[in-house]
């Protein structure tokens, strides 16, 4: 049986015995998945590769509708609503929560375009605005002394942490209640990666962050709560100190120890 | 000893396609030297094709080249974006591969089958709506877009396909729309990819010579109007060839395969090493 | 109206238009696929295959002289065009590798494979018709064999190096000869995608007219002279189908359902391979 803590705070997100089945499978990839995230805060997920920590992370802005044939059941509970719900409004759910990828994604398009990007999506014109709100996403990216003098350059000129901390400007741009972060930094380095990490931490004061890792350390080093993840399951959900110290569930030691995995 | 035979017989073949190409235009530019002498650049300039006076100016033999071939561009190209599009981004995946393989086959049936078609169905049409014999430079514009539109549409395709998963979902993300998402990642990142398509598929239109020597009309004279008879340079060569006399006819039909030639492989160059290189940036 | 849902709006409206443009397309590609399945099984019958050519109005005319002519000039294109064309890509992918001369073969096949097939017919006209004074079937499969071997050459060189390194180091390592390693292992390995190239490339030649009208010329007569003009599918469904006579006209459309066919079922022949031998 699952040990998924009860948290007291205000939560951002409610999944609520969430299944998840690709097109095709037989059997579902996630399966009764119960899970409260808590607002301001960052949740880690980890678990060995295929364990569903992606899929899920996919589910919170509906990524996997874009593949026709992938069936939801259950609830994902956001702002009062199912977002589930096949009438959600997935253009305003995604300008809600935002997403960073395991590489870094710069369109084909300047500095300033990736950042204003999502807002002229919304219909923001006005020019004092998007260079108002660009300025100020660049700067709680901590790109802003980077990019300040080449904002019409190409973003693909920009080293991959770099780019990294763009998508990051991009996706804070729009406002977002939530950020998913999958595997940000798998693709960078070590220096980069430190950078990524801070960010994050600092990025909490303003919005709610789920962040999926294949780095234990990681999830250790940024997050609040941590979420271990099984074969499809939520094995264990608990604050971070505490699961990786004192697990309540064996096969959440037997991971975090390095017996599998 | 085998092994030195084996490789030196690849080698041998593999230079011999190089050989050849050199040896087309050799050949090609030796055989009209006799209309070039005789003619100049007014062969390029003049449009009197009398074979009779043996006087020959392949000048709207050039313009129905270029004019077919325009005018093909001109209804091929957004409807074959249009299939791209539909093929990469809007079919499901069954509509998908019915419809991508529908359009890879057709684009292997012969050139002069469309021809065949293009005479007996389609020119019916052009000369009820327009008066006049139907054979033309429109007709002929409308069975060579047909014709090519499969090819363009399927590497254009493959090249709005290039452009990585990752990008386009990164689009959605920020609540993009699907033809956001094309407009504004997919077109910008295979632009280079979609472009040499386009001007591959106008490499190949221009030499085509079944799908339009039926319905073009073979007539050397400047057109008046689109729906007026015209000819083009295979569609010249495709009527005259066999049945010319005197050397003077025939190394201007030479020197019209040697322009036809040089046109098209200046096309295709620019489509392959302009536009279709393969270097493609990370992400 | 927000921008968003202008957006929206926008949004549907352009994928009506690609999806309408798909339909439009397909129309059109399955009218005259629809045109040639009419009028080509109406057109068949068995004397089609038993009768050679003859003066419009007898009933005893078929298309025997065409097929046997076009399988002539095309099994001679491939006799000539398939062993040149493997060879040369085997240089290419074993050989030339990433030298500047396999890159520059590359790039001219790749040019040659979209040129004008009429100048080629063009350039043989000048290289064998004149030289010998008549049409040829020699000629003709000539032609059709400049097109093939860039083809074969880089479906050859594709497959070839699909072919993974370790197995040939692995070869190397009993000590084979190069030549063995490559005829025993990487020919073996690629074979199911040589064989789709070469299918293809038959294909290909097979629906070409253009380069045949002066080089094999064509006949209304039954003929297996090599030395002689032949006849064949395409460039006899050209004249028939450009003269004014309605029972050559049915045989034009009779040779050109045959044609396509035969193109199509080799196309579908070659993905097939392609498909299964992947998946092995």
């Amino acid at each position: 049986m699952a040990s998924i803590i009860d948290i007291k705070d205000e939560c951002a997100l409610q999944v609520r015995d969430f299944e998840f089945t690709y097109k095709g499978a037989d059997a579902p990839s996630l399966k009764k998945v119960t899970m409260p995230i808590a607002k301001n805060s960052i949740t880690a997920l980890i678990g060995p590769s295929g364990c569903g920590k992606t899929t899920l992370l996919r589910a919170f802005n509906r990524m996997h509708d874009l593949y026709p044939g992938n069936a939801y059941k259950g609830e994902i509970e956001f702002e009062g609503r199912n977002i589930l719900d096949p009438k959600e409004d997935l253009i305003h759910l995604r300008t809600k929560i935002g997403m960073i990828f395991q590489k870094p994604t710069a369109f084909p398009m300047s500095i300033f375009d990736n950042v204003a990007y999502g807002m002229r999506l919304q219909g923001i014109k006005n020019k004092t605005e998007l260079n108002d709100r660009v300025e100020k996403a660049l700067k709680d990216a901590a790109i802003w002394k980077e990019v300040s003098d080449r904002l019409k350059n190409d973003a693909n000129g920009l080293s991959g942490g770099q780019q990294q901390r763009l998508c990051i400007a991009r996706a804070i741009a729009v406002e977002p209640e939530v950020l998913l972060f999958d595997e940000p930094t798998s693709a960078l380095d070590p220096i980069s990666t430190q950078g990524i990490e801070k960010l994050v931490i600092e990025l909490k004061e303003k919005v709610s962050i789920i962040i999926v890792t294949h780095n234990m350390q990681q999830a250790a080093r940024v997050s609040d709560y941590t979420g271990f993840m099984y074969l499809g399951e939520l094995i264990e959900l608990g604050h971070t100190e505490e699961l990786f110290v004192t697990p309540k569930e064996k096969l959440t030691q037997e991971y975090i120890t390095g017996k599998f995995g | 000893m085998i092994d030195k035979i084996f490789s030196n017989l690849t080698r041998f073949s593999a230079l011999l396609i190089l050989v050849i190409v050199a040896w087309i235009f050799v050949e090609l530019y030796n055989q009209s030297l006799e209309a070039i002498h005789a003619f100049g650049f007014d062969f390029i300039t003049k449009d009197e094709w009398a074979p009779n006076l043996e006087k020959f100016g392949a000048y709207s033999a050039i313009f129905g080249s270029v004019a077919s071939t325009f005018l093909a561009m001109l209804f091929a190209i957004p409807v074959a974006i249009g299939v791209a599009i539909f093929l990469s981004e809007i079919a499901h995946d069954k509509i998908k591969g019915f419809f991508g393989v529908s359009v890879e086959l057709l684009a292997a049936i012969p050139s002069v089958i469309y021809g065949m078609w293009g005479l007996f169905y389609f020119v019916p049409i052009i000369r009820d709506l327009f008066g006049g014999m139907g054979i033309g430079l429109l007709s002929a514009g409308i069975v060579l877009s047909i014709m090519i539109l499969p090819f363009m549409a399927a590497v254009t395709r493959d090249a709005m396909n290039t452009t990585p998963d990752i990008l386009k979902e990164s689009a959605y993300a920020l609540g993009g729309t699907q033809w956001d998402v094309i407009k504004d990642v997919i077109i910008p990142y295979a632009r280079a990819g979609i472009i040499g398509s386009i001007i591959l598929a106008l490499g190949r239109a221009i030499g085509e010579t079944m799908a339009v020597t039926f319905v073009m009309g073979n007539v050397h004279k400047l057109p008046k109007s689109i729906t007026d008879p015209a000819t083009s340079i295979p569609v010249t060569l495709a009527n005259e060839f066999a049945e010319a006399d005197g050397s003077l006819y025939f190394s201007s039909l030479f020197e019209l395969a040697l322009i036809l030639l040089v046109m098209s492989f200046v096309v295709i160059s620019i489509a392959k090493f302009y536009f279709l290189r393969k270097e493609r940036r990370g992400v | 109206m927000t921008a968003v849902q202008k957006r929206v709006l926008v949004n549907k409206i352009i994928l009506a238009l690609s999806t309408l443009s798909a339909v439009v397309a397909i129309a059109f590609l399955f009218w005259i696929l629809g045109v040639l399945v009419m009028k080509g099984v109406g057109a068949l019958n068995w004397n089609i295959f038993i009768y050679e050519g003859a003066p419009p109005g007898y009933a005893e005319s078929g298309l025997k002289h065409a097929l046997v002519g076009q399988a002539i000039l095309v099994g001679l294109a491939t006799v000539i065009g398939v062993p040149l064309g493997i060879l040369a890509g085997t240089y290419l992918s074993e050989y030339g590798k990433n030298s500047k001369l396999a890159h520059l073969i590359r790039d001219i096949s790749d040019i040659m494979m979209s040129a004008p097939s009429i100048v080629i017919g063009a350039f043989v006209y000048a290289v064998v018709v004149m030289p010998m004074g008549h049409f040829s079937a020699w000629a003709g499969s000539i032609a059709l064999a400049i097109i093939m071997i860039p083809i074969i050459l880089r479906t050859t060189d594709d497959m070839l190096q699909l072919v993974p390194g370790t197995l040939r180091e692995a070869a190397f390592a009993l000590g084979a000869p190069k030549y063995k390693v490559i005829m025993d292992v990487v020919y073996r390995g690629a074979k199911a995608g040589i064989l789709t190239g070469v299918l293809l490339g038959i294909a290909r030649v097979g629906g070409e007219t253009a380069p045949l009208l002066f080089t094999s010329f064509n006949d209304n007569f039954f003929t297996t002279n090599l030395n002689d003009a032949m006849p064949s599918l395409t460039v006899t469904m050209f004249n028939y189908a450009i003269s004014p006579y309605a029972d050559w006209q049915q045989l034009g459309w009779a040779a050109a359902f045959i044609l396509s066919m035969f193109i199509l079922g080799l196309n579908i022949v070659g993905r097939l391979i392609l498909y299964f031998g992947k998946g092995k």
